[in-house]
């Protein structure tokens, strides 16, 4: 091939990208975009300005999965779109195939088309990922609550990572694109769009599954109760959401529109003559991308509601793990101990305690039966224990009457019974292994909720007369702690010497107790850096990806209006002809679009308010146990959402209005 | 008078106003009620313009169109479609029967928009389909059935609202030659039966089974035949010679 030939397929190149901007712009925006925030993604995960951080490690432990959701994200999506741009070009290409160009010359236009688009994206994308790059780690400084050091970063790994991502995503697209045309023949090419498409069929089955999916998904989200199956059941509950959302789209819509069409009486109204009609074939080539913007919107919403409650929540979450500022625990000795070491401690430190807390504890592990409590068979958890494992704690008498400022008394078989889930046990005798207790009565609260120590499971307190009492009742227990002293404090004083003050009380304990005891020293200031870089950078990613998904929901969204448009202005002729006003036709189209684009965003928004009992759940296991912060995080997040969907909505409607109106 | 068109002029101007197009110079002609009339001419003599200004889908840019003497050229977006609706009916080259619709809903479609019950539609259907043949074929979709069936679902469309006027547009162009003549035949019927038909079409045969033919030539009706006592062939032969004339330069035979 000559200079001058090899010179005409590169203007055809830009000749016809020229001619589709309107899917090719779109198109090379978000190859630019994935581009750099892969580039950014993966900057902030091998920095080492981020590495040099304190907690920097762990932040970076976290990006490193976001490199590779968007690397993932990335092949999937860019993969995808080029396929629909081919899909729209085969009557084009065929074309050029009967003007007598052959297949290895549009081959050839095809590959110059790509370079063009992988240039410029990675040119832009680059450029745009490394201005980029400083300001998101200035953004994730200021999440994780570090001091932004000046200086500009530029990884050369890294821009290498990013050309070899994409020239393997170009390369990939344009393989397949050689495969289809090496696959069809011109005269399909040619008639390629308009063929008749044959009508879906009704498929019973798939819908009845698709029901059941989503049924038994959301069942397991609402009727959950104990953490641990939140937890067990947490994936199966997304997978059957996804198979029922799938099938929703693809099944069960074709079958409830198809009963509407059986209804004589419904169907035949102006309003629903065109809608129901034209829904059942919008649904049959567009079920799989509404089913993907669902899935996709539902991810978004959740990604950034969690992430961005526990963000807000933090100080709820440290107080509900840390319920003072110090606290201190050890197994089997003195309290007396603990209270010599922390005195003084806080006088060389010249800081008071306030809200001082002492008691004594234990608890074991036990499963809940039909007929009362046994302890948990010797080899450990089994997932069928799920349902019924459940902490029982013992608390001595003296020391609730202490706190409660009440004069409780109880004989040695009787107890006071709290529990932590706010289900009344409603009974008069609680049966523990072989003994038979009588509750004197159940308690509203309980003078320290323990649950930061048993976060997970379902506990039942139970006051005994003596700490005797207790001890005798975990005796034996190979799932059960000996008895442990507390004592905790808030501190009062000059607070930029709390964490070293809590320092030092661990090497005092270490002094005194060395391994041969179990003991801990926990404090909540210490702490708070560990819970903000980890909170921080997972919003940083929350928000990162969720703006990655939300621009891929966006591109879906415009081709497919775009796709919808070409067709439309078919039938748009054909009803103006058979005597339909434009406004009619406009509003009849228009309020089939809006549902088509709307019923994804309401199908996320009720999976996200079924999933919510679920999801609190296990917000539980992070300690979130402020369900109003979350919920209002939660409907916040899909304010946000929704309005944002909205104005991709109309500002992509305009572009479908040109096209139905040429 | 059924149908009145008076020095009808249609310029169209390029977008930036630059060049102007005279589809239609002058065209003035009458049809009568119970009139089969078919408008020849090669393609680009306006034909098609004449058609969507008479199907109120396009405006003029000057003279009038008068339906059972109202004009049609001044209503409103909306009492156009009103008007489409209950007094025209189409019948197209390429069929435009909707791919989402059954036959027998395409049939129903104009009832629909206009918003009669269904039990009334019920009653108008069966009659008109029997008539033409697609009883069996009603709850088929339009990628399963012939050329032939289709057309005759678009007939069966144009037909069931009962219009003043059918206006065909090449109605045979996309059909094989058996295909074609069944029409013809069919249009031939419904007219007997009373109906008036105006048929735009380039198709001699086509045109030989109407009652009479204008000839468009550069945006002007040039001349017109009769059909009188004449058989199909008859009528075949003088339309033929006809259209050699005016490709010739007909300009003699005004």
């Amino acid at each position: 091939m000559n200079k001058g030939n090899r010179g005409m397929y590169r203007k055809l190149a830009m000749q016809n990208i020229k001619n589709h901007h309107r899917t090719y712009v779109p198109y090379i925006l978000t190859c630019i975009c994935t581009t750099a925030m892969f580039y950014i993604m993966n900057f902030l995960n091998a920095s080492k300005g981020v590495g040099k951080l304190p907690h920097g490690a762990d932040v970076q432990m976290i990006l490193v999965m976001g490199t590779w959701v968007i690397a993932i994200f990335s092949v999937i999506f860019l993969f995808y779109t080029n396929g629909f741009l081919m899909k729209k070009r085969k009557k084009e290409i065929g074309l050029y195939n009967i003007l007598g160009m052959e297949k290895k010359h549009i081959a050839r236009v095809l590959f110059w088309e790509i370079c063009v688009v992988a240039a410029v994206s990675l040119v832009l994308g680059i450029f745009l990922g490394i201005v980029g790059s400083k300001l998101m780690f200035m953004i994730l400084l200021k999440l994780i609550h570090m001091p932004v050091p000046l200086g500009f970063e530029v990884s050369v790994d890294v821009i290498g990572n990013t050309v070899l991502l994409f020239c393997i995503i170009y390369l990939m697209s344009y393989l397949n694109n050689l495969r289809q045309i090496h696959l069809a023949k011109p005269v399909d090419l040619l008639s390629g769009e308009h063929v008749g498409e044959r009508e879906p069929k009704s498929n019973w089955l798939l819908a009845l599954m698709g029901l059941l999916c989503l049924g038994g998904g959301y069942y397991i989200a609402i009727s959950t109760e104990s953490v641990l199956t939140a937890l067990t059941y947490f994936f199966p509950a997304v997978i059957l959401v996804m198979i029922g959302t799938y099938c929703l789209f693809t099944a069960i819509s074709i079958v409830v529109l198809k009963l509407l069409r059986k209804n004589k009486k419904f169907y035949y109204k102006t309003r629903h003559f065109v809608s129901v009609s034209g829904l059942i074939y919008r649904m049959k080539q567009n079920a799989v991308g509404l089913a993907n913007i669902c899935i996709l919107s539902t991810g978004v919403l959740l990604m950034i509601s969690t992430t961005v409650s526990l963000y807000v929540g933090r100080e709820s979450v440290l107080e509900g793990r840390y319920p003072r500022e110090i606290q201190m625990q050890v197994e089997e000795q003195e309290l007396s101990d603990l209270e010599t070491i922390s005195e003084t401690l806080l006088q060389e430190y010249e800081l008071k305690a306030e809200d001082e807390l002492r008691f004594h504890f234990t608890n074991e592990i036990m499963l809940r039966e039909e007929d009362g409590f046994v302890s948990q068979p010797e080899g450990g958890y089994t997932s069928e224990m799920t349902d019924k494992v459940v902490g029982v704690a013992y608390i001595p008498l003296d020391e609730y009457n202490l706190y409660s400022g009440r004069e409780v008394t109880l004989k040695e078989n009787q107890v006071l019974l709290f529990v932590n889930t706010k289900k009344e046990y409603n009974k008069d005798e609680i049966r523990i292994k072989d003994k038979t207790l009588q509750v004197k009565e159940e308690l509203e609260e309980i003078f320290i909720d323990v649950k930061s120590y048993l976060p997970t499971t379902t506990t039942y307190y139970l006051v005994v007369d003596s700490l005797d009492t207790a001890r005798k009742m975990v005796e034996g227990a190979k799932y059960g702690s000996p008895v442990c002293s507390f004592f905790m404090y808030n501190l009062e004083g000059d607070e930029s010497r709390f964490i070293d003050f809590t320092d030092e009380l661990m090497e005092r304990m270490r002094d005194k107790y060395q391994d041969e005891v179990y003991w801990m020293v926990e404090g909540r200031s210490a702490n708070r850096d560990t819970f903000q870089r980890i909170d921080g950078g997972f919003l940083f990613l929350g928000v990162f990806l969720g703006c990655l998904f939300l621009m891929g929901t966006t591109l879906i969204i415009y081709y497919k209006q775009v796709s919808e448009g070409y067709e439309d202005h078919y039938r748009f002729q054909i009803m103006r002809k058979v005597g339909m006003s434009k406004k009619e036709v406009k509003s009849s189209i228009r309020s089939q679009i809006l549902m088509v684009f709307f019923l994804p965003l309401v199908m996320a928004m009720i999976h996200i308010a079924m999933a919510f009992p679920l999801i609190s759940r296990l917000m539980a296991l992070m300690y979130l146990t402020n369900v109003p912060l979350f919920a209002v995080c939660t409907v916040a997040t899909a304010g946000v959402f929704a309005m944002v969907y909205g104005v991709i909505f109309l500002f992509t409607a305009r572009t479908y209005d040109k096209i139905v109106n040429v | 008078m059924l149908l009145e068109v008076n020095n009808l002029k249609k310029i169209y101007t390029t977008r930036f106003g630059g060049n102007q197009v005279q589809a239609l110079t002058n065209v003035t002609f009458d049809v009568e009620e119970g009139e089969y009339v078919a408008i020849m001419g090669e393609s680009g003599s306006g034909k098609t313009t004449l058609l969507n200004i008479l199907a109120a889908l396009d405006k003029p840019t000057g003279g009038d169109v008068l339906l059972e003497g109202k004009s049609i050229v001044h209503l409103g977006e909306k009492e156009i479609s009103a008007f489409r609706r209950k007094n025209l009916g189409f019948v197209f080259q390429d069929f435009n029967l909707l791919d989402t619709f059954s036959v027998k809903d395409n049939i129903l479609l104009p009832l629909v928009l206009a918003g009669e019950e269904y039990t009334t539609m019920r009653g108008k259907l069966h009659p008109v389909a029997q008539q033409l043949g697609i009883s069996d074929i009603l709850e088929k979709f339009p990628y399963e059935i012939s050329g032939g069936q289709k057309q005759r679902t678009a007939v069966a469309r144009a037909l069931i609202t009962n219009p003043r006027l059918i206006l065909a547009d090449e109605p045979t162009g996309a059909l094989d030659s058996k295909a074609a003549s069944q029409l013809l035949k069919l249009f031939r019927q419904i007219n007997e039966a009373g109906q008036t038909v105006l048929m735009v079409t380039h198709s001699t045969m086509a045109a030989s089974h109407a009652k009479r033919v204008l000839f468009i030539k550069d945006g002007r009706v040039y001349h017109q035949i009769y059909r009188g006592q004449m058989e199909n062939e008859e009528m075949y032969h003088m339309i033929s010679d006809t259209l050699t004339l005016l490709a010739t330069g007909g300009d003699h035979y005004e």
